[in-house]
C-alpha cells in the first residue's frame, strides 16, 4: 500500500490547528451565505472567494472545501424550512423535507440530511482517493491533443446536459467562448478585443465574471421574488433523528451514496440528476410509496446523500483531468488557479502534498459540517427571518468589496457590476449561467491546446486520430453529439419520460 | 422583542464578514514626501508573474529579508499579465516615494519588445533600478524518446524538430529560435504558458526539446527523465558543470534571466539608499544564500547602474541577432 503514504502525509497537513480553524470558518461562513435564499454553492463560493486570497495555498483550499460543504448544506436548510431550494440539486428535498417540517419534524429532516451528506460525501472521497492515482498514471500521455479533445467534450456535455433549453445553453456557451478570446494572443503577442486597454491585455479574469454572474446576478434576481414562500419556524428542535428514523433511512443513505458517486463523475450537473434519481429509486422501492410527498424520511435522506456524494465525486474530473464538470467546479477551478495550483493529471505526481491536502480537506470539511450543522441550525433559522431588503444590500456590498480586494482594482468592480447585470438578464430570460462560465473556462484551454496540437502535427488535423486517448475522446464527442438525435428518431411516438414533471418543477423554482 | 436580538446577531455577523474582507485587502496608505520617515507603512513589492513561479519566490525571499531591516511589512503583490508589462506600467505610474516597488525581469526589457508593438513594450528608463539580484540560467533539455543526448545529436538529426518554449517573447523562445537558425536546423516553435507545462511536454514527448529555467528542470534532469543538452549562459553553470554552454558549442546566443528590484522613476536618493542597504543586508543572510542555492540561482548582486547598462547591451545584441537571422518572435514568419 505504498501509494497510501502521501495520503497519510496529507492528513498531517490538514490536521494542523490553523488549517482546522480555517476549515471551521469556511464551513460556518459557507452556511451563513448559503442559507440566504437563492444563493447556491456556486454563488456562495463566488462571493466568498476573496477571503482565501491572502492565505497559504493548502490552507486556502481547505477553507474553500469548508465553504463548499457549508454552502451545499445551507441550500438544504432553506429547502426544508422555507420550501426554497438553494439550488437545483436540493429541489427534491423540498417534497418530503418541507412536509416533515410542517409536522414539527424539521430538526429530524435536517439531521438526516446532514448525516446522509456526511456518509455520501465520505464514500465519494474514498472513491476519489483510489481512483486519482490510476488516472495520474496516464498523466504524461496527456498532451495538447488530448486536452483539446477533452475540452471539446467538456463544452459539449456542459451545453447539452444542463437543465434549461438546449439552444439557450448553446448560445450562452458561445458567448463564454467569445469572452475567452479577449486578451493578448499567447501565440503571437497580438492584442485581441482589448480596445487599447492594458487592463484587458491579460484577458478577462474569471473571478469577476463568476462573482458578477453568480453572485450579484443571483442577488438581483432574487429581489424580484417579493413573495416569501413560507415563514421560517422560530425554533428547530430534536435535531438528532430518532433510532426508528435512522433505521428507516439507512438503506436510502447507502443507495444514495453509490448512485451519487457514479452520477457525479459525469459532466453537467451530476448532483441534480443524482438527487432526482435517488428520490425516484426510493419511491419505487418503498412498500408504501404513498408516504412520499407527505414527509417520508427516506425522501430526504436519499436525495441529500446522493447530491452530496455526486457533488464530491464531481471533484474527480476536476482534480484528475483539470476539467470542471459543473459551474460549482468551474469556480473551484478558478479558486485553485488563483492559488497557483493547476488541477490536472500532473497534480498528483508533481505536488502530492497539495493534492492530498485538497482531498483530505474534504474529509475534514464533511466532519466539521456534521459537527457544526446540527447545533447551528437554530442560528441560521434566525437569519432567514431577516428581511430581504436588509440582506440583499449587505450581500451585494460584500460581493463588491471582495471584487475590489482581488487586485485593489476598480476595473474589477466595474466588471462585476457589468456581469451582474448580464447574469440577472440571463436568469430573467431563461438562460443558464453555467454553460457561459464553463465555456469561458474551457474556451482558453481549447484554443491554446488546439493551436499547440496543430503546431506539433505540422498543421495536419488527422493527427488527433493517431493518438489513442485523443481518438477515443473524439469518438465519444461524436457519439454524445449525435446520440440525442438518433434516440429521438427511435423513440418517436413513445410517451415522454416519467421524470418530466420534476424537471419542469426545477425550471420554475431555480 | 424576539426580533431584536436575532436581527442584531445577523447584522453583527454580516459586518464581521465585511471586516474580514476589509482586512484581507491590505490597502497601502498614501505616503508623504518626507523621506526621513521612510518607510511610511507597508511597502508593496509587485511581481508581474503568478504566485509560485521563480520570480515570485525571489520576491518573497527579498521581502522576508528586507522587511526585517526596514521595519515595515513588505507584502508581495502578484499582478501577472503580458510577461510583467502590466505590473511594470502600474508601478511606474505610482508616486515615487519608495512605498511601491517592483521585481522586474530582464526579459521584459531585453526580449519582449521584440515580440510586441512599441506602445506595449516597457522602457527601463521609466524605472529607477535599486539593485540587481541573481541570474537564472536556461537549459535546453531533450525528451528520452527523442534520443538526443548531446547538441550534436540534435543538429545531426536531419529532420524538423518541435521545440517547446515558455511563451512568446521569452528568453526560452529567443534562445531556441536563434540557436536553431545558427545551427541550420529546421524547427517548429510551440509556445506554452510557462516553464512547467513546457517541461511536462518534454517529459511526455509531446515536443522533443524545450528550453526552461534550470531550477525547474533540475529535478527531472537528476531523475534522468530529460537530457540536458546545453546551457545558454556565457559561462558554465556551477550547478550543472558537465553541460557545455552554447558558446562552447559554437553558437553566439547568450541568454539568461536576470532579476532586479525597481522603484518608480524619480525616487529620492536617500530612500533608494535605505532600500539598497536593506536588500544588501538580505544578500548577506544565510537563509537567502540557501534560497539561491536551493533554486539554482547564481547571485548577480550588482548595482542599479550596472543593471541598466548590461540590460541595454543585451537588448541591442538580441535586436541585432533577430535582424541578422530574420527571426520574428511573434510566430508570423
Amino acid at each position: 500500500m505504498d501509494f497510501l503514504n502521501p495520503v497519510i502525509n496529507g492528513f498531517a497537513v490538514v490536521l494542523e490547528p490553523s488549517n482546522l480553524l480555517y476549515c471551521l470558518i469556511g464551513v460556518v461562513i459557507g452556511m451563513l451565505i448559503g442559507v440566504l435564499p437563492g444563493l447556491g454553492p456556486a454563488a456562495t463560493i463566488a462571493i466568498l472567494l476573496p477571503l482565501t486570497y491572502n492565505v497559504e495555498p493548502v490552507t486556502a483550499i481547505i477553507m474553500l472545501a469548508g465553504i463548499f460543504y457549508g454552502a451545499q448544506y445551507g441550500g438544504t436548510i432553506t429547502s426544508v424550512l422555507l420550501r426554497l431550494p438553494g439550488e437545483a440539486s436540493s429541489v427534491v428535498t423540498v417534497f418530503d423535507g418541507y412536509q416533515m417540517a410542517k409536522q414539527g419534524k424539521a430538526g429530524t429532516a435536517l439531521g438526516l440530511a446532514s448525516i446522509g451528506s456526511f456518509i455520501g460525501g465520505t464514500a465519494s472521497i474514498i472513491g476519489l482517493t483510489f481512483l486519482a492515482p490510476v488516472v495520474a498514471s496516464f498523466a504524461l500521455d496527456f498532451g495538447p491533443a488530448e486536452y483539446s479533445a477533452l475540452a471539446l467534450l467538456g463544452i459539449l456535455l456542459v451545453a447539452t446536459i444542463s437543465n434549461g433549453a438546449k439552444t439557450k445553453a448553446l448560445i450562452a456557451a458561445a458567448v463564454g467562448l467569445l469572452l475567452a478570446t479577449v486578451g493578448r494572443d499567447i501565440f503571437t503577442g497580438e492584442s485581441r478585443f482589448t480596445f487599447g486597454n492594458l487592463e484587458l491585455a491579460d484577458g478577462i479574469d474569471f473571478v469577476p465574471i463568476a462573482m458578477g454572474i453568480f453572485g450579484l446576478g443571483e442577488i438581483l434576481y432574487n429581489l424580484e421574488e417579493r413573495h416569501r414562500a413560507a415563514k421560517a419556524p422560530s425554533k428547530v428542535t430534536n435535531v438528532w433523528p430518532s433510532r426508528t428514523d435512522l433505521k428507516q433511512a439507512s438503506g436510502a443513505i447507502a443507495r444514495g451514496s453509490v448512485l451519487g458517486f457514479f452520477l457525479g463523475i459525469l459532466p453537467g450537473g451530476g448532483a441534480t440528476i443524482a438527487s432526482m434519481a435517488s428520490y425516484a429509486m426510493e419511491k419505487k422501492r418503498a412498500k408504501q410509496p404513498e408516504r412520499f410527498g407527505k414527509g417520508a424520511p427516506e425522501g430526504v435522506a436519499g436525495p441529500e446523500t446522493a447530491n452530496n456524494a455526486a457533488a464530491t465525486s464531481s471533484f474527480i474530473p476536476l482534480l484528475t483531468l483539470g476539467i470542471p464538470a459543473n459551474a460549482t467546479m468551474a469556480l473551484m477551478f478558478g479558486a485553485l488557479l488563483i492559488q497557483g495550483v493547476t488541477p490536472g493529471p500532473q497534480l498528483v505526481e508533481q505536488d502530492p502534498e497539495l493534492f492530498w491536502g485538497v482531498v483530505n480537506s474534504m474529509y475534514i470539511g464533511n466532519i466539521l459540517l456534521l459537527i457544526m450543522s446540527l447545533p447551528l441550525v437554530g442560528i441560521f433559522v434566525k437569519i432567514l427571518r431577516v428581511r430581504a431588503a436588509i440582506l440583499a444590500p449587505v450581500t451585494a456590498l460584500i460581493t463588491l468589496l471582495g471584487a475590489y480586494t482581488i487586485n485593489n482594482s476598480m476595473f474589477d468592480v466595474t466588471l462585476v457590476v457589468v456581469f451582474g447585470i448580464v447574469g440577472y438578464l440571463m436568469k430573467k430570460f431563461g438562460f443558464e449561467p453555467g454553460p457561459l462560465v464553463l465555456a469561458f473556462v474551457l474556451g482558453s484551454l481549447l484554443e491554446s491546446s488546439l493551436r499547440r496540437s496543430l503546431l506539433v502535427f505540422g498543421g495536419d488535423p488527422t493527427g488527433f486520430f493517431t493518438r489513442p486517448i485523443s481518438a477515443t475522446l473524439l469518438i465519444v464527442f461524436v457519439l454524445v453529439a449525435v446520440l440525442p438525435g438518433i434516440r429521438s428518431m427511435l423513440a418517436k411516438g413513445t410517451t415522454a419520460p416519467s421524470e418530466q414533471p420534476i424537471t419542469t418543477k426545477i425550471k420554475e423554482k431555480v | 422583542m424576539m426580533h431584536f436580538p436575532s436581527r442584531r446577531t445577523v447584522i453583527g455577523a454580516a459586518s464581521a464578514v465585511t471586516l474580514l474582507a476589509l482586512t484581507a485587502c491590505g490597502n497601502v496608505a498614501g505616503g508623504s514626501s518626507d523621506s526621513s520617515k521612510y518607510p511610511n507603512g507597508p511597502i508593496s513589492l509587485t511581481v508581474g508573474q503568478a504566485a509560485g513561479g521563480s520570480t515570485d519566490l525571489i520576491a518573497r525571499a527579498i521581502s522576508e529579508g528586507a522587511s526585517k531591516t526596514l521595519g515595515a511589512p513588505m507584502p508581495v503583490v502578484n499582478k501577472p499579465g503580458a510577461n510583467g508589462a502590466l505590473a511594470t506600467k502600474e508601478v511606474a505610474g505610482k508616486p515615487a516615494d519608495g512605498q511601491n516597488l517592483l521585481l522586474v525581469t530582464a526579459s521584459l526589457i531585453t526580449i519582449t519588445p521584440l515580440a510586441v508593438t512599441a506602445d506595449e513594450a516597457v522602457n527601463i528608463d521609466d524605472l529607477d533600478i535599486i539593485a540587481g539580484l541573481s541570474q537564472d540560467d536556461y537549459v535546453l533539455v531533450a525528451s528520452k524518446a527523442s534520443g538526443f543526448n548531446s547538441i550534436k545529436d540534435l543538429t545531426g538529426a536531419g529532420r524538423n524538430i518541435t521545440f517547446g518554449t515558455t511563451g512568446v517573447g521569452t528568453g526560452s523562445q529567443l534562445a531556441q529560435t536563434v540557436l536553431f537558425k545558427q545551427a541550420g536546423v529546421k524547427g517548429t516553435d510551440v509556445p506554452f504558458d510557462s516553464g512547467k507545462p513546457a517541461l511536462t511536454a518534454v517529459l511526455g514527448n509531446q515536443v522533443e526539446v524545450s528550453t526552461i529555467q534550470l531550477g525547474e528542470a533540475m529535478p527531472q534532469i537528476k531523475a534522468g527523465k530529460v537530457a540536458p543538452l546545453l546551457v545558454f549562459s556565457e559561462e558554465r553553470n556551477s550547478f550543472l558543470p558537465d553541460v557545455p554552454t552554447a558558446k562552447e558549442s559554437g553558437y553566439d546566443v547568450p541568454v539568461a534571466q536576470y532579476r532586479a528590484v525597481a522603484a518608480p522613476k524619480g525616487t529620492p536618493k536617500d530612500v533608494k539608499d535605505k532600500l539598497l542597504a536593506a536588500i544588501q543586508e538580505t544578500f548577506k543572510s544565510d537563509s537567502y544564500k540557501e534560497f539561491n542555492k536551493k533554486n539554482m540561482l547564481t547571485p548577480k548582486e550588482i548595482s542599479g547602474e550596472e543593471v541598466v547598462t548590461q540590460w541595454k547591451d543585451y537588448a541591442a545584441k538580441y535586436k541585432a541577432l533577430v535582424e541578422k537571422y530574420d527571426i520574428s518572435l511573434s510566430g508570423t514568419k
